[in-house]
């Protein structure tokens, strides 16, 4: 493993040098278990916190803006149209990511790079981007009770998609793990110590502790990704789901592997428009409407139903090589009607494994275990 | 790290002609300002479509009625909202954008020494146009060519010239058909499916495709009509048409069961179309 240790004062030490080249973004603390990412400054850089509650607005926005302009449309004194892409190059590091956003980041990449066309803005941003981890340790304040990253097998220590990972192991010290050439780099930076057999050993001693303070268990995600794909869940359960659904789209907007967006042009001046891009959500009644105003997905428990088909299909979740769910519980934390995920995930494990056939072990269809 | 094309960006294009086709839809032939993205775009396959951006009015997707093998590059369009109807007040000379051709478009190669039934109502035409030219330009390829079509009335009968053209010319069997008949109307009247009991039609199963495109109440009652005639569901294509933002597979409006209609469509087995459970 390459890794190193550092002391509770390198932590800041690390901040600054990273933002000798790039704006860092790091987590901060509001009142009560409020919590939020922000750009790190003179003034407020003392105040980063490693340990926070789960900020409810996940990072994803460095990587996929709620609004972002794609293009200017201008029309010039010769008559000519043209069009200029607006891309985002400034040099980012998102720092004290937790293990599931790193996951939502690489759900992302998945989506947005590849298959047969590739975002160009997302993917600028993401070349410019450095991600330093943060594991989750402390069941106090890192993990909550709607916390199931075990579940979805991308936390509480991210395994990849990191070009940094820092783990606390107490006592002052944390282990830093570079996850890329780039993080790598940085350990020439003086105050990088050697870590030992022993250091390396404690970080496998904490991860079998925190694994354990955990509530969710992993074969529940699992049998409810075969149920989905089998097409097993009954209609009456989806209705269940959809009725308690408000529509308010906030399991969409905190989600860290959502992807749809909506795009529109406005007028900024005289024949000159701009394309903007914006984020949207299934869970709306205007999401599929077409001009016409027919909509082939009319009841809510469609929608309902499309969100959690579309991240639990074992069908797409090949396709990307990647679940869009990370098990950050977030949409758990919003919802008025309690149908985040994880509620999701029991009520149709529970009314389908008493109505549907056993499940048979060795069929095609793999656990939610899917790592590229 | 080299940077990729960006898949957002349209391409200017002139508008040269329009054609008044039917109430409210016209026909709007065009040109890339650049030769060269021209001569890239003319690749396309027939079923494919564009995403075809109105200064001002925002961008939508639309098929690609000319088939490849044709000079010129069209949209058949009809008015509905704001950027379709942005279309429609484009005079002759004045520049939109277009980017694509996007979608997995009809496998026309794939057909070949088959037989190709095709049946549309209404501006379902607009999709199948394509296909039936590519196939009568490559008319050696296929064994019979039939095409059966109905519109609402004599008035509403899409592209009259190709239509004419079609029932003339040897080697291919296209019959029309009217809702109501008015304007001297001589042809025959009844629904879509009533040109398959007509004498002297016959409809071969065996080896043959099946292309169906039209508003929703055709579309099944033809289904219908053709299931009863022994065609297997994996016979029986069609055009899905869905909310579309991007075109590529990424805004996520389009998709449906297990498929992004804008890359896995919008062509489509019945077969296919059933399993991903939604309404037509
Ligand atoms: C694959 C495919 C092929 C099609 N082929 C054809 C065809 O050949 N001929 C045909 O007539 N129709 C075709 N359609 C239908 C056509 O796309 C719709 O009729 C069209 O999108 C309606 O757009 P509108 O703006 O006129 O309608 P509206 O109801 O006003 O808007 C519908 C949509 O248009 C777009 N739009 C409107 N305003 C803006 C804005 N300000 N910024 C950005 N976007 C905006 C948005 O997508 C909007 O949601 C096809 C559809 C699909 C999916
Ligand atoms: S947060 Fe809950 S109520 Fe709101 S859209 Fe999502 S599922 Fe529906
Ligand atoms: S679906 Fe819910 S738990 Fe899963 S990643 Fe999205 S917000 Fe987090
Ligand atoms: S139109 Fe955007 S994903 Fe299909």
């Amino acid at each position: 493993m390459r890794a190193r240790v550092i002391g509770e004062a390198d932590v800041l030490r690390l901040v600054d040098l990273l933002r000798q080249d790039r704006q860092v973004i790091a987590p901060f603390c509001g009142r009560g278990r409020d919590s939020y990412f922000d750009v790190v400054t003179d003034v407020n850089r003392d105040r980063i916190r490693l340990h926070v509650p789960n900020p409810l607005y996940p990072p994803k926005r460095y990587v996929l803006p709620h609004i972002e302009r794609l293009m200017r449309m201008r029309r010039s004194a010769a008559g000519l149209w043209n069009f200029q892409p607006d891309y985002a190059e400034t040099p980012l590091a998102l720092f004290g990511v937790r293990s599931c956003d790193v996951a939502g980041v690489r759900h992302l990449d998945r989506f947005y790079l590849g298959r047969e066309y590739v975002d160009a803005y997302y993917e600028r941003r993401r070349r410019n981007l450095f991600v330093v981890n943060m594991v989750c340790t402390d069941p106090e304040v890192d993990i909550d009770d709607n916390c199931f990253c075990v579940c979805a097998d991308t936390g509480p220590a991210a395994r990849d998609a990191f070009d940094l990972q820092l783990m606390d192991l107490g006592g002052g010290e944390y282990l830093a793990v570079a996850g890329t050439a780039a993080g790598e780099d940085l350990f020439s930076a003086p105050f990088f110590r050697p870590a030992t057999a022993a250091h390396v050993e404690r970080r496998r001693a904490i991860l079998t502790e925190v694994r354990g303070r955990f509530r969710s268990t992993t074969s529940w995600f699992a049998a409810t990704v075969r149920y989905i794909s089998r097409g097993d869940v009954l209609d009456k359960t989806w209705e269940e789901i959809g009725n308690r659904c408000l529509e308010c789209g906030a399991c969409t907007f905190v989600c860290p592997a959502c992807t749809c967006f909506t795009v529109s042009d406005r007028r900024t001046g005289k024949e000159e428009y701009e394309r903007v891009r914006m984020w949207d959500s299934c869970a709306l009644k205007g999401f599929t409407r077409m001009a016409g105003g027919f909509n082939p997905r009319r009841a809510v428990h469609d929608r309902r139903n499309r969100r959690f088909f579309r991240k639990l299909a074992h069908y797409f979740i090949q396709r990307e090589l990647s679940m869009a769910c990370v098990g950050c519980g977030r949409c758990a934390a919003v919802c008025h009607g309690d149908v985040g995920m994880p509620s999701v995930v029991e009520m149709i494990r529970r009314a389908t494994a008493i109505a549907a056939p056993p499940l048979d072990e060795s069929s095609t269809v793999p656990s939610a275990k899917v790592t590229a | 790290m080299s940077s990729t094309e960006n898949i957002y960006l349209p391409k200017v294009v002139q508008l040269d002609r329009v054609v008044d086709e039917i109430h409210e839809v016209r026909t709007f032939v065009w040109h890339f300002e650049d030769p060269a993205d021209q001569a890239a775009f003319k690749k396309f396959r027939p079923g494919q479509f564009a995403q075809v951006s109105i200064f001002g009015a925002g961008e939508f997707p639309a098929s690609l009625p000319p088939s490849p093998t044709e000079n010129e590059m069209f949209f058949t369009i009809r008015t509905v909202g704001g950027c379709t109807a942005a279309l429609h007040r484009l005079q002759p000379g004045d520049r939109f954008a277009v980017r694509g051709p996007y979608g997995n478009g009809f496998p026309m190669d794939d057909y070949a020494g088959k037989n190709l039934v095709f049946v549309a109502g209404g501006i379902g035409l607009i999709p199948l146009r394509s296909c039936i030219v590519y196939a009568l330009a490559h008319r050696e390829r296929y064994e019979r060519i039939q095409i059966y079509y109905g519109a609402k009335t004599p008035r509403e009968l899409m592209y009259l010239p190709n239509l004419r053209a079609w029932e003339q010319a040897a080697g291919i069997e296209c019959q029309l058909t009217v809702d109501r008949a008015s304007d001297g109307w001589t042809g025959n009247v009844g629904v879509v499916g009533s040109l398959f009991k007509r004498p002297g039609v016959h409809v071969p199963v065996e080896n043959t495709v099946a292309f169906v495109c039209g508003p929703p109440v055709m579309f099944r009652f033809v289904i219908r009509d053709l299931l009863d005639m022994g065609f297997r569901e994996d016979q029986i294509m069609s055009t899905l048409e869905r909310y579309m933002k991007c075109g590529v597979g990424k805004c996520g409006h389009c998709c449906i069961g297990v498929a992004y209609v804008c890359v896995d469509g919008p062509v489509f087995t019945y077969e296919q179309i059933k399993k991903l459970g939604e309404d037509i």
